[in-house]
């Protein structure tokens, strides 16, 4: 599996997404600048965190104007694995891969810290091999993360099964105090009506390794994992 | 008292650098074939309803007002406000 | 205030006289200018030159002292550490948002011009009480500037402090700090020494910033009325993350022969320093400068301190690979000049020669003698009466815990991307210190900034080495040992003897312990003239020191919370009755005086490094600097994270016949708080006894929801909820936030 991990000016996390997949999964991973990026021989892309053009206007909606996001769009129609992390989930809905809104969090400013996320569904192939409804301890960095959509776009989004992580409680409750930004329905992560396009607010790459975790976890790991088994024989 | 409607934008002062606007024009506008735009300068809006005898001091309560709170910065921005119509 | 060529300059008579006789002429306006910028306090350090001559500044690891943007040590391997600490008060108390915005841009410039990658900032913040609605604006808008910078461009802010005193109302400071990380021959300096070589400014485009200072006289005036200058700089996060990626991959070409980021002086700091330590000289041509601002005169163009400015010195087959790289990025350049062997700076405009000044002039200017005198409040404010303690000691614990100064920073924190970069193993509120592993290597660093000015102000010889005490203790608390230091000294004006006496103090304080437990200071920030313009008010001295440590084998770090009831407490350390500066005076009973803490500085250095022993024998559980808010509050902050409290028995912890309150909440050093499993208590008290440190088990950590002290028979008992809703709440309340994140 070859995966690419598109740099967008002010993009910052790519070189935390290199390390994860490099370092710790072994795979065959390749930083690429925005405007070289093409799609011809990647198998799964990843768009990382950061502030691409400074999150000015709105987060992301400069870089989904980059000439990169044509092929991610393409990637996307052959069903290939999408991945967007923070900014890049933020970049999927402006290039309305994926849809909703991701407005200023309630509190009105970043946030940043371990939530719990409970898995959704298991038809992505960012989920596909983790338990649904397990329990993942993974970092929020962001100030412009709570979604939004209509209500009746939220119905369909559950209607076609393409929530995919929820903010809750330890113990796997939605509440309003699990919800670090306000986010609709305690959304963290949606997909695509397909499934291969993935966006979710926290940071998977920042939990993978147990040195990071205040909780000695790596639950970002199964992110990860369940993306490389899918490719090794297990759609 | 009447209800009048008073618009306040702020903005960093002319000769500052304004690195969104810059950003917003370079990278979205040009970028995207929109060549003819010369300068973005971004900045806050308000729009304020106020309860005045006239439209006067409802400017004049929300120019004291924007300064007292510290609602722009002398240092670094200007305002511009305008007067529309009593609404109420 | 004096003229030179219709310009005001704010050098004495004699600096005047001085700088004709090195010039050999009268100066004509653009090296007025150049001059004047670069002999201000500022640039120069002129007050301040003669008192930092002391501070030890070598060993075995430093590779870069101070002298450069920034100090750089090694940490084995191939592996070094660049660190720096600057102030960046006057700009933030006018306009906090970005005052504090640009602070954090300046300092990464400096990390990021010897040619490492930032990788951690650090924030030591003081402001007036959060009563007064001037301090929370100032605080709100500070933060949200370091805040958005700082997480823009992709560095955590990993660490920090935030205390509120009266005599910040009106000159708040922001003190930020930087650590990079480079391979040792991945190192740049700011230096220009081979002739020929060609001068590059990228980056930001330059305009009148900054030139608020200098006013001109009516000869010079442009039309543009005063009110129509942008008096603050304005930062911009989202180039400077170019400009960082842009610099890194130049560097790695092996075309740049010297760097050096654009900061206080401008164009003609940047041009003469690097000439100046290069033994060469430069041509600029201000033709090619690429300016923001329309009829800028060569004056503006040369003391301008627009932000995100980068000069490279290059050498001339190298520049169309370099400017590629810049085009990638779609940052600005131009070609300005060549490095010549003049030994001057020299400044083109439309052909002709407009200034003409010798780089070292410049670079290396004259220092001042000015006189010290002790002031006579130091011995009035020592002897204060002790006041009656009080009958409700539970509630002083409350009173404390709920302080400003005390209370959890979770506020601030939350808002600072603390993780982005993979590194941050201890995350703020965790520990004393942060800790952030070096990737691919079982090694980490440690790092803390500290100050105590409450300390600092009764006695500031005390409160210099007490800043670097503290800053060793709470990283060798993580399992780090100190390897070197750096300093950032925010006082009044120096022209007043009783500034500069207690400036000198907190030198030989500094000095003193950095020899006692042989650690070099490589690097510091001078900041004077901060006071209150209205008041004439002096801000209480305030030594900011950012310590680095090294931590060989990463199973070695640990945090400060308590694991699991049922754990061993030791307090190492003895309490003495020194309540001057403490929290429990200022902010309880309101006493501005007594005896602030003395470092015993063999006792400190012995028992940092038998801690620090102790530690790595991995049977430590949880490790804390017992400080700020006495026995009391540490043993609480220790609680907070595991929602565990503790029943501990004071008794024997003093020589003396202390008073429960004075035992509570005196802030002596020395002394840390330690909990083990039972089975490795003794293993543990042996360490200590060995090396004659005073260790006593204290009690032991419970589960129970209630803080219970003991001290001759006497109980004082707390509840864990109450004290954690103080803890968490307290500052979020007073910035009417009430969605807000632990």
């Amino acid at each position: 599996m070859k995966i690419a991990i598109i740099q967008f000016p002010g993009s910052n996390c790519e070189y935390d997404a290199l390390h994860v997949l490099k370092n710790v999964f072994r795979q065959d991973t390749h930083l690429v600048w925005h405007k070289d990026f093409n799609s011809g021989d990647f198998d799964a892309v990843i768009l990382p965190g950061g502030f691409s053009y400074g999150d000015h206007l709105r987060a992301g909606v400069i870089a989904a104007y980059s000439p990169a996001m044509r092929h991610v769009r393409e990637m996307a129609a052959e069903g290939k694995p999408v991945l967007g992390i923070c900014n890049g989930f933020q970049i999927l809905i402006e290039s309305k891969l994926l849809d909703g809104a991701l407005l200023q969090n309630n509190c009105l400013t970043f946030v940043c810290k371990w939530v719990n996320l409970r898995v959704e569904t298991t038809r992505t192939p960012f989920t596909k091999f983790i338990n649904e409804s397990s329990i993942l301890r993974i970092p929020i960095a962001h100030k412009e993360g709570r979604y939004v959509n209509t209500r009746r776009r939220i119905k369909e989004l559950y209607d076609n099964d393409q929530i995919v992580f929820k903010y809750v409680d330890e113990n796997g409750f939605e509440s309003s105090d699990s919800n670090p930004n306000g986010s609709m329905d305690n959304i963290a992560g949606i997909c695509n009506l397909d499934g291969n396009v993935v966006g979710l607010m926290p940071h998977p790459e920042r939990a993978s390794e147990t040195i990071l975790s205040p909780y000695k976890t790596e639950h970002g790991r199964l992110i990860f994992e369940s993306l490389i088994k899918y490719f090794n024989g297990g759609r | 008292m009447k209800e009048y409607t008073v618009e306040v934008v702020i903005e960093s002062k002319p000769y500052a650098k304004d690195p969104e606007g810059m950003t917003i024009m370079r990278d979205l506008m040009h970028k995207t074939g929109y060549e003819r735009v010369n300068s973005v300068r971004t900045g806050k809006f308000l729009r304020i309803k106020v309860s005045a005898e006239n439209g006067e001091e409802a400017k004049n309560y929300v120019v004291k007002m924007i300064n007292d709170l510290r609602i722009y910065n002398p240092v670094a921005h200007t305002y511009s406000i305008v007067l529309k119509e009593s609404t109420g | 205030m004096t003229f030179i060529d219709g310009v005001k300059v704010n050098l004495t008579e004699e600096e005047v006289e001085k700088a004709k006789t090195l010039l050999g002429r009268d100066p004509n306006q653009v090296e007025a200018g150049m001059i004047d910028v670069m002999w201000s306090e500022h640039c120069s350090y002129k007050s301040s030159k003669p008192f930092l001559k002391q501070l030890p500044k070598e060993g075995p690891r430093v590779l870069v002292g101070p002298g450069m943007d920034a100090g750089v040590i090694d940490i084995n391997d191939g592996d070094v550490v660049v660190f720096k600490v600057e102030t960046h008060n006057h700009p933030s108390a006018i306009e906090p948002y970005n005052g504090a915005a640009t602070g954090i841009g300046g300092i990464v410039r400096d990390i990021l011009c010897m040619g490492a990658r930032p990788i951690a900032l650090f924030d030591n913040l003081r402001f007036g009480k959060l009563r007064s609605n001037h301090s929370k604006w100032l605080f709100e808008y500070v933060v949200k500037g370091i805040s958005d910078y700082g997480n823009c461009i992709g560095v955590p802010t990993v660490g920090g402090d935030v205390e509120f005193d009266d005599s910040y109302e009106n000159n708040c400071l922001v003190n930020v700090g930087c650590i990079g990380l480079a391979r040792r021959e991945e190192i740049a300096l700011s230096v220009a020494k081979n002739i020929g070589d060609i001068l590059i400014l990228m980056g930001g485009s330059t305009g009148r910033d900054g030139i608020h200072g200098v006013t001109f006289a009516s000869r010079v005036l442009t039309e543009e009325s005063e009110a129509d200058r942008p008096a603050v700089q304005i930062g911009d996060p989202f180039t400077k993350k170019l400009i960082i990626e842009a610099t890194l991959e130049a560097l790695k070409t092996g075309y740049v022969t010297g760097l050096k980021d654009l900061g206080g002086g401008g164009l003609t700091c940047a041009a003469s320093e690097m000439s100046g330590a290069g033994g060469t000289g430069v041509e600029i041509d201000l033709d090619k400068v690429f300016l923001r601002e329309e009829n800028m005169i060569p004056y503006e163009i040369m003391i301008s301190e627009s932000q995100e400015r980068m000069l490279f010195v290059v050498k001339p087959e190298g520049v169309d690979k370099i400017t590629r790289i810049f085009d990638k990025y779609e940052l600005s350049y131009s070609i300005i000049g060549r490095v010549d062997g003049s030994q001057k700076v020299n400044v083109y405009k439309n052909g002709q020669l407009v200034a003409q000044v010798p780089s070292r002039m410049l670079s290396d200017p004259p220092v001042l003698n000015r006189p010290v005198k002790r002031p006579s409040y130091i011995d009035q404010l020592a002897e204060v009466s002790a006041p009656p303690t009080p009958l409700n000691l539970a509630d002083v614990v409350y009173k404390l815990v709920g302080s400003p100064n005390l209370a959890s920073k979770a506020w601030v924190y939350r808002q600072y991307d603390h993780e982005v970069g993979d590194r941050t193993v201890i995350k703020p509120g965790q520990a004393d210190a942060a800790v952030l592993r070096i990737l691919g290597k079982n090694k980490a660093i440690a790092a803390k900034s500290d100050a105590t000015p409450s300390h600092s102000y009764l006695d500031p010889y005390n409160g210099g080495a007490g800043a670097l005490a503290e800053s060793c203790r709470n990283i060798a608390v993580t399992g780090a040992e100190p390897l070197a230091w750096v300093d950032c000294l925010s006082f009044g004006n120096p022209e007043n003897p009783e500034v500069l006496w207690c400036f000198n103090e907190t030198i030989k304080g500094l000095t003193d312990y950095a020899l006692k437990l042989n650690i070099p200071c490589i690097g510091g920030n001078v900041s004077f003239y901060n006071e209150d313009q209205v008041s004439a008010r002096v801000v209480k001295p305030c030594p900011v020191v950012l310590t680095v440590g090294l931590i060989e084998d990463c199973s070695y770090i640990t945090t400060m919370s308590f694991k699991q009831p049922g754990d061993r407490i030791l307090m190492i350390g003895l309490t003495y009755r020194e309540m001057g500066g403490s929290e429990y005076y200022t902010f309880y009973h309101n006493i501005q005086g007594g005896r602030a803490p003395v470092v015993n500085l063999d006792l400190e250095a012995v028992t940092l490094k038998t801690v620090l022993k102790a530690v790595r024998t991995g049977k430590i559980s949880a490790a804390h600097d017992c400080f700020r808010g006495g026995i009391a509050v540490s043993l609480i902050e220790m609680g907070m994270e595991n929602n565990l409290s503790a029943s501990v028995n004071l008794d024997g912890l003093s020589d003396l016949d202390l008073k429960f309150d004075e035992l509570l909440f005196s802030e002596s050093h020395s002394r840390y708080i330690l909990t083990t499993r039972e089975e490795y208590l003794n293993d543990i008290i042996e360490i200590f006894t060995q090396n004659n440190i005073p260790v006593k088990e204290i009690g032991v950590v419970t589960d129970s929801g209630r803080f219970e002290f003991e001290y001759k028979n006497r109980r004082v008992s707390c509840s864990m909820s109450k004290l954690r809703k103080l803890y968490y709440e307290t500052i979020p309340k007073y910035m009417g936030v009430t969605e807000w994140m632990k």
